[in-house]
C-alpha cells in the first residue's frame, strides 16, 4: 500500500487534525482524471481544513490546474469518496449547492464586458439575491478589494493585477467556503502582487480555505500556509 | 440619354413620396424583419447548442447547415410552393400568395445563415466566459445569455447577414408571393417584373433603396465590429 507515502507530510501532522470533524472542508479519496489512456490526475487523498492556505506547487503539467478545475466542477473526474463541508457529494453530479460554496478564479481571470458592478454582482444575481442586498454586498466587495477608484473604468482597461482583484472581489461577494485560485500572483508587478497577497491573507483570516496553485515565494510567508506538491498528476511528499 | 432621364424619374419617385413605391419598400421590410425576428431566437439557440454541446450527429448537422448556405432560394420557393399549393399537404391553410408564405420562405432561407454564424461566434468565444459564468453559479440560460452577450458582435453579424440575404432574395418571394401589387410585391420582385414591363423608373428607384439598405447594413456591421474588436 503506497497510499501513506503519497500523503503529504503537511497533511498528516497538521494541527487541524485535532478536531478534524468540523474543520475539514474537503476530504476526498481516489480522485482520478484521465484523457484517453493518459492519467492526468491521480490524487489518493486530499484533505483541506478550514482557515488554511494550501499552496500547490509543482512543474507545469503536474496537474495543479486540473485539480483546481475538477474541484470547481469544470472538469470531470472520478472519485471514490468526496466530502464537502461534512457532506458526502457525488462529484459527477456537482450540485449547485456545492458550486455556490466554492469560488474559482482563472489564471488570467476573465471579466465580462459589462461594468465593474455587474461583474462583481454577477454571482449574486445568479443566486437570486435581492437587489438591495446585492447592492450592499457589491459595495462591500468593492471596498474590500480596494476597487473604489476603478468603478467607472471599462474592464478591458484594467491591469492584470486589477483584474485579479476584481475577480477575487467577485468570488468574495458570494462568500464561498473554499477558494480555488490558479496562479493569482503570476505575471503581476510588485504592487499588484502585494495587494493580491493581502486579499488572500484577508480571506484566510475570515476562516475560509484557499487552495492556490502557485510558484510565488511571497505567499509562503502568510500565516496558516500548508505546502502541497504535485508531480505527474500525483501529490508528492514535501521534504 | 435614356439612362439619365430614367434616373431622374427614379429620384423624383423617391423624393416625391410615391405611395406605390414606398408601399413596396414597406412590404419588403415588414416581411424580412418579421422573418428574422421570428427565426432568430430559434436559430440562435440552435447555433449556441451546436457550439456548446457534444452529441452524436452534431457534426453532420453542422456540415449540412453550412451546405444549406448554397441552397438555391428558388428551390426553397419550389418546395414551399408544393407544400402550400391547394393540392399540397398544407394547402388547407390557404397561405400561397400571401405575405405569410413569403415570410416562411425567408425564415427558411435565413435559418442556416443565422445558425452557422451564431455557431462560429460562440465557438470563437473565450472558453473562460462560459466557465466564469458557471463557477459564479449561473444556470444554463444565464450562461447562454452571458456567452451570447459577450459575442454580441458575432450574433449581430448573423442577423445582418441574414437580413442581407432575405431582403434582396427574389426567387422564393416570387414563387410563393406571386408579386401581387400592394400585397406581396416586394422590392426584388417589383424590380424583376416591373422592369420587364418597361417600368424602368420604379425599378431604378427601388434598386437605389435596396442598395442603400444592403450597403447600409454592411457598413453598420463593419463599423460595429470595428468598435467591438478592441482587445480585452
Amino acid at each position: 500500500m503506497n497510499m501513506a507515502s503519497t500523503v503529504p507530510v503537511a497533511l498528516r501532522d497538521g494541527a487541524g487534525d485535532r478536531d478534524a470533524h468540523d474543520r475539514v472542508v474537503v476530504s476526498c479519496h481516489g480522485l482520478k482524471r484521465s484523457i484517453g489512456a493518459q492519467v492526468i490526475l491521480d490524487v489518493n487523498r486530499l484533505r483541506l481544513a478550514r482557515g488554511r492556505i494550501y499552496l500547490l506547487s509543482g512543474p507545469n503539467g503536474a496537474g495543479k490546474t486540473t485539480l483546481l478545475r475538477v474541484l470547481a466542477g469544470l472538469d470531470r473526474a472520478s472519485c471514490a469518496a468526496f466530502q464537502f463541508d461534512g457532506e458526502a457529494i457525488d462529484l459527477a453530479q456537482y450540485p449547485q449547492s456545492v458550486r455556490r460554496r466554492i469560488g474559482f478564479v482563472h489564471h488570467h481571470p476573465l471579466l465580462f464586458s459589462t461594468s465593474l458592478h455587474a461583474n462583481i454582482g454577477y454571482g449574486l444575481k445568479a443566486a437570486g439575491v435581492a437587489r438591495a442586498e446585492a447592492k450592499r454586498r457589491i459595495a462591500d466587495a468593492i471596498e474590500w478589494a480596494g476597487l473604489g477608484g476603478l468603478v467607472d473604468r471599462p474592464s478591458r482597461a484594467l491591469s492584470a493585477g486589477e483584474k485579479q482583484r476584481v475577480a477575487l472581489a467577485r468570488a468574495h461577494a458570494l462568500d464561498p467556503v473554499l477558494y480555488l485560485l490558479d496562479e493569482p500572483t503570476a505575471n503581476l508587478d510588485d504592487s499588484g502582487r502585494e495587494m493580491v497577497t493581502r486579499l488572500i491573507d484577508a480571506i484566510a483570516a475570515e476562516r475560509r480555505t484557499l487552495l492556490i496553485a502557485c510558484h510565488d515565494r511571497d505567499l509562503l510567508g502568510l500565516p496558516g500556509v500548508v505546502r502541497l506538491h504535485m508531480m505527474n498528476g500525483r501529490m508528492e511528499e514535501i521534504l | 440619354m435614356e439612362l439619365i432621364e430614367t434616373t431622374r424619374q427614379a429620384l423624383r419617385l423617391l423624393f416625391a413620396g410615391d405611395a406605390e413605391l414606398w408601399r413596396i419598400v414597406w412590404v419588403s421590410l415588414k416581411i424580412s424583419v418579421g422573418a428574422l425576428l421570428l427565426m432568430s431566437p430559434v436559430a440562435i439557440a440552435v447555433g449556441y447548442l451546436l457550439a456548446t454541446q457534444r452529441f452524436p450527429g452534431r457534426r453532420i448537422i453542422v456540415v449540412v447547415t453550412q451546405a444549406l448556405f448554397a441552397f438555391p432560394t428558388v428551390v426553397v420557393g419550389l418546395l414551399l410552393y408544393m407544400l402550400l399549393s391547394r393540392q399540397g399537404p398544407l394547402g388547407s391553410l390557404h397561405l400561397l400568395f400571401t405575405q405569410t408564405a413569403m415570410m416562411i420562405g425567408q425564415m427558411l432561407i435565413a435559418a442556416p445563415i443565422l445558425v452557422a454564424f451564431t455557431l462560429s461566434a460562440v465557438q470563437g468565444a473565450d472558453a473562460r466566459v462560459r466557465e466564469t459564468a458557471i463557477v459564479l453559479g449561473a444556470g444554463r440560460w444565464r450562461t447562454a445569455l452571458t456567452v451570447l452577450t459577450e459575442v454580441r458582435f458575432g450574433v449581430m453579424a448573423a442577423l445582418f447577414n441574414g437580413f442581407g440575404r432575405v431582403i434582396s432574395e427574389v426567387g422564393c418571394a416570387l414563387m410563393v408571393g406571386g408579386n401581387i401589387a400592394g400585397m406581396t410585391r416586394n422590392m426584388p420582385t417589383a424590380i424583376a417584373l416591373e422592369t420587364t414591363k418597361g417600368e424602368f423608373a420604379q425599378g431604378v428607384a427601388l434598386g437605389i433603396v435596396l442598395m442603400v439598405l444592403a450597403l447600409g447594413v454592411n457598413f453598420a456591421m463593419s463599423w460595429a465590429q470595428g468598435a467591438g474588436a478592441q482587445p480585452q
